[in-house]
């Protein structure tokens, strides 16, 4: 894993962010809520351009929660499935809320029957001008290579199988059963969210779940370095969960040291602070 | 062989992505796949099946039916799995799910085969070995074994029957099982369940519990809170008998912080999911109190309150506050050190005028030297005085001067609180307050003009007094603080009413601090505290009416009272308790004011104190009364409560009338007076008789309780619903005798009923 170049430069604690090419046009209104068009992480970092190792045949399955599903949890989906592992993601808002021309008038579509495709045709027509400049189309487009379209939460049928065409992107390998073994969000009120509701949907398929938080403010710059530290996050988890699986070697349980490594992560990304727990689904 | 392996793991991979596609496929691939993964596979193959079957079996498209058939098919593979001496911790694991998911499917196939006993014990081995692993098995299989528990203790307690017309819909629970079962008899499950429930919630007494099995055990418990509630309360009691932060003592490893923070939080989202199911529950008020300090708490330990406080991280630009403000941080202090400020308290003139710190000067008499040298002395001065300087001075007495006659100066004084503030927080930063107090300063006639900032050396800073309120800023302030008051009141649960009974006449209002103590915090608040000092700033009205020119409350009472008001007429059937209590209090208050009123001798220059009771009973009724309907027991419990009825209040009811659904309920309040309220007896009988007279559709009833109550003047009145215009021209046409008599029970005292308005007879009647 050492020799993997990616994963040097995602140990860096320091933040560095800047991509390699001239960041896009400056970011209007920082401060705002909604996701800012993360932008297209593709050509930054190169983070699929080699393929993984895949002796290791055992990959902890993931999902990424963020509020409307376009920003953060897909930089992070991309990420996580460029590097092979098995991924999902949601959004746990009411509706999806992209940016708009001003903060009161945000582009509002409904979960699970919005492809990104047509967001992105409806904002092409609107004003190309201003969602390229604001980041959006390019978010866009990185989110409708990745898969058809944002799914919600609290909708999500856990355990039932994904096969059908709309549940094909990158990631969805090896997570045909419907379930995952690591959530993870990106914000605290997901998490929140998150644990309330499996809670709420009463733990029937008795299947454990760590649900851990990484808290990355909603503008496309925090989400690049996001998808980094999750991708370390995972990367360190999945270590420990393959540890565990070596023959004969009993004593130390993956879900047992899960707090030992996010603390260790933690460490390494003071600035992302993270939650976690163990939940059900 | 590890190419066969392979070939066989990738088979065993494609028959799963085909039950995946077609559930109906699940019993035969899963009845073909056991001798594959049992217990003398190879540890990849018993992997992956235990994976599979842990899949399988919780799957929500798997159908119900089947999969119990399934379920019991499996028994003996887990059975044997389970057995292997040393068995991987990934198979257990998984074959501890699996278990968890069938437990119910085969509690329900023996309920319904009740003499399959092979199964039963098969289950029954499982679960032995199982609950064995649950103290000494890697933290993995013990979160497993948590579940696996949960399950049972939910098979094994009672849920609710939600149909019993069809049982298959029932949720699978010890409900669903006859008391004379002969293999699960209900009286052995469920104290079997209640004893590994009090070992599930052992995890919250222990001293060390680890992290992942505390949210374990949380996150799998609101399924028990919710549909078992034979013992949700004893689970909710455990929960809050749980301190997640007691490992939290510093200094703590990231590890540790990363565990103490997630029990903390794990067990706060699972109070505040029941708190929000049943907001008025019994437990809600220990909830919220428990998460609020437990919130308290953890923002202490992890110092996560600072966090607010830090600036933030985005590029700021050069109309950025910190920038502005810092600017303004290296201004000289305005206030010229050597024109001393007035000492607090009283002062005198001479103290007014004395600008000089020269003690010796200060006490100088001018008086002591004679008027001609004083003259001699004083006019060369004056011409030669620096015009400047002179207008300085003459500014500065002004401003205190202003300040001295201000109504506000008695005020406390805001300033002295701010630097004990600054002590207990070390990081306040009071350049806000600073620089607003600057900009108000600047607004005033300069006084240190003259004042070169040449001593650059400067002296302690000290916080100049802020100044002092208006008048409009107290009432604003009073404002905000009534709204507090009524935000907190509000946000207190609503006593119980069995507490409520309890002490009776030893009551002592407000002496709990519920909800109830609020209200008469509020309700003396509003009449007495302030009683007699708004009156002064109405007295130029001169006019000495009752009811006070409207607008939402001038002065402080009157705004508390109009707050009240508003939060009675909300929800007044809830609150109608909370506005008699007011209104006892107004009229006592009123009461009392005018004794005192009438105490002080009578040149005296106090005024009338002015009456609050009847504006505001009048404006509570009005603003319920176009609520009430015809059945509405409401109007009469407040008009028998409040202290005092008078005729206004007696023409609200009477206009009831009006309305022909609510004739019943005005002519019932009236009765309920008449009988029940001596004092307001007359007056009730009076509005009765004008209903009768006046209302046609009051007639009938009305005449009823007249008949008992003033038959007079039935006897009296002519019949005046068909045709009042022909007795129109009558003088006095209430007491013209009557031409018929109305109804037969009064017919017979008709003739001496002369003297109409003898108020002493009804009242004989009524003991």
């Amino acid at each position: 894993m050492a020799a993997d170049p990616r994963l040097a430069r995602a140990v860096d604690p320091r933040r560095t962010a800047t991509p390699p090419q001239p960041p896009p046009p400056p970011p209007p209104t920082q401060s705002e809520q909604k996701s800012l068009g993360g932008y297209d992480g593709v050509d930054d970092g190169n983070p699929g351009s080699e393929p993984r190792k895949e002796e290791e045949s055992f990959k902890l399955r993931f999902c990424t929660v963020c509020a409307s599903n376009n920003n953060r949890s897909m930089e992070a989906h991309l990420r996580l499935s460029l590097a092979e592992y098995p991924v999902l993601s949601f959004g746990t808002g009411s509706l999806v809320r992209l940016p708009g021309p001003s903060i009161t008038q945000p582009n509002v579509y409904s979960f699970n029957s919005t492809s990104y495709q047509s967001m992105y045709q409806e904002l092409e027509a609107k004003d190309p001008r201003l969602y390229r400049a604001n980041g959006i189309l390019p978010m866009l487009e990185r989110n409708r290579s990745v898969k058809w379209g944002p799914e919600r939460w609290q909708d999500w049928p856990v355990g039932m199988p994904r096969l059908s065409e709309f549940q094909q992107g990158k990631g969805s390998k090896g997570a045909e059963g419907g379930i995952v073994d690591v959530v993870i969000t990106c914000e605290e009120r997901c998490w929140d969210a998150v644990v309330d509701n499996l809670i709420e949907r009463g733990s029937p398929l008795n299947r454990p779940v760590h649900v851990i938080n990484v808290d990355i403010k909603d503008n496309h710059e925090e989400a690049l370095v996001g998808g980094k530290a999750i991708l370390d996050l995972a990367d360190s988890l999945n270590e420990a969960a393959n540890e565990e699986r070596i023959e004969g070697d009993g004593k130390a349980s993956f879900d047992e040291r899960v707090p030992e490594l996010l603390a260790g992560w933690q460490e390494r990304w003071p600035q992302l602070p993270a939650l976690w727990t163990l939940g059900w689904f | 062989m590890a190419v066969a392996l392979q070939d066989q793991l990738t088979q065993l991979e494609s028959a799963r992505q085909i039950v995946l596609k077609d559930p109906g496929l699940y019993p035969q691939i899963v009845s073909g796949i056991l001798p594959i993964v049992g217990a003398n596979a190879r540890l990849e193959l018993r992997r992956w099946g235990a994976e599979f079957l842990s899949e399988t079996f919780s799957s929500p498209v798997f159908p119900p039916r089947q999969k119990e058939d399934s379920a019991v098919g499996v028994l003996g593979t887990l059975k044997d799995l389970l057995e292997i001496p040393g068995e991987d911790a990934a198979v257990v694991k998984s074959i501890v799910q699996t278990a968890a998911s069938i437990y119910g499917l085969v509690f329900h196939y023996i309920v319904a085969n009740p003499h399959d006993v092979p199964i039963w014990n098969q289950m029954a081995s499982i679960k032995q070995n199982v609950l064995k692993r649950w103290d000494t098995g890697p933290a993995g299989v013990r979160i497993c074994c948590i579940k696996f528990v949960q399950k049972i203790i939910q098979v094994q307690t009672p849920g609710v029957i939600a149909d019993p017309r069809r049982p298959e819909q029932n949720e699978i629970s010890l409900a669903i099982v006859p008391r004379d079962h002969p293999m699960i008899p209900p009286s052995k499950l469920e104290p079997e369940a209640s004893g590994l429930l009090d070992r599930l919630l052992n995890v919250f007494q222990e001293d060390h519990s680890d992290a992942v099995l505390v949210d374990a055990t949380l996150n799998c418990l609101g399924m028990l809170l919710r549909t078992r509630q034979s013992i949700s309360n004893k689970i909710i009691s455990a929960i809050l008998n749980f301190n997640p932060l007691k490992q939290a003592n510093s200094p703590m490893t990231p590890k540790a912080k990363v565990q103490v923070k997630s029990m903390e939080r794990t067990t706060r989202a699972l109070l505040m999911n029941m708190y929000r199911r049943n907001e008025n529950g019994p437990f809600a008020g220990r909830i919220k109190a428990y998460v609020d300090r437990f919130t308290q708490l953890r923002q202490d330990i992890f110092d996560e309150g600072s966090r607010k406080r830090v600036f933030p991280s985005e590029p700021t630009d050069g109309l950025d506050n910190t920038k502005r403000r810092r600017l303004d941080a290296e201004l000289p202090p305005r206030r010229p050190s050597n024109i001393p400020a007035l000492p607090p308290g009283p002062n005198s003139f001479k103290q007014l005028f004395t600008l000089t710190t020269d003690q010796e000067l200060a006490n100088f008499d001018v008086t002591s030297l004679p008027p001609q040298l004083m003259v001699n002395i004083t006019l060369p001065v004056l011409a030669r005085v620096d015009q400047q300087a002179l207008t300085e001075a003459i500014n500065h007495v002004r401003a205190r001067y202003l300040s001295l006659i201000s109504p506000n100066r008695n005020l406390p004084q805001v300033g002295a609180l701010g630097d004990d503030e600054e002590d207990y927080e070390p990081d306040f930063e009071p350049s806000e307050d600073r620089e607003q107090i600057i900009n108000k300063a600047d607004a005033l006639p300069p006084e240190d003009s003259l004042q070169m900032p040449t001593d650059l050396a400067l002296g302690p800073f000290k916080l100049p007094q802020p100044p002092p309120l208006t008048a409009e800023e107290t009432e604003q302030i009073g404002k905000g603080v009534i709204t507090k008051v009524f935000d907190k009141m509000n946000s207190l649960e609503e006593p119980s009413a069995l507490k409520r009974q309890k002490p009776g006449l030893n009551r002592l209002a407000g002496s709990n601090y519920d909800k109830e103590a609020w209200v008469t915090v509020i309700t003396r608040l509003a009449t007495r505290a302030s009683a007699g000092l708004d009156d002064e700033s109405d007295e130029e009205e001169g006019s000495k009416a009752l009811v006070k020119k409207g607008g939402p409350g001038s002065s402080l009472s009157d705004a508390i009272r109009e707050n009240l008001w508003k939060h009675i007429i909300e929800d007044f059937r809830a609150r109608i308790g909370i506005a008699i209590a007011w209104l006892n209090e107004e009229w006592f208050s009123d009461r009392i004011q005018n004794q005192a009123a009438n105490n002080s001798k009578e040149g005296e220059s106090l005024p009338q104190p002015k009456q609050h009771y009847e504006y505001w009973m009048l404006r509570v009724l009005d603003g319920i009364i176009p609520y009430l309907d015809a059945k509405d027991k409401l109007l009469i419990r407040f008009l028998s409560e409040i202290p005092e009825v008078n005729e206004r209040v007696l023409v609200r009811v009477k206009g009831l009338a009006r309305d022909p659904e609510r004739v019943q309920l005005a002519v019932n309040t009236l009765l309920y007076l008449i009988m029940m309220k001596p004092p307001a007896r007359d007056i009730a009988i009076d509005a009765l008789e004008d209903l009768w007279r006046n209302y046609d559709d009051v007639k009938a009833p009305a005449a009823k309780h007249l008949a008992k109550w003033r038959p007079q003047v039935l006897i009296s009145e002519v019949k005046p619903s068909t045709a009042p215009s022909i007795n129109g021209g009558k003088p006095e046409d209430i007491k013209s005798p009557p031409p018929s008599t109305l109804t037969h029970t009064s017919s017979s005292t008709g003739g001496d009923q002369m003297e109409t308005k003898q108020e002493g007879l009804p009242v004989a009647a009524a003991g």
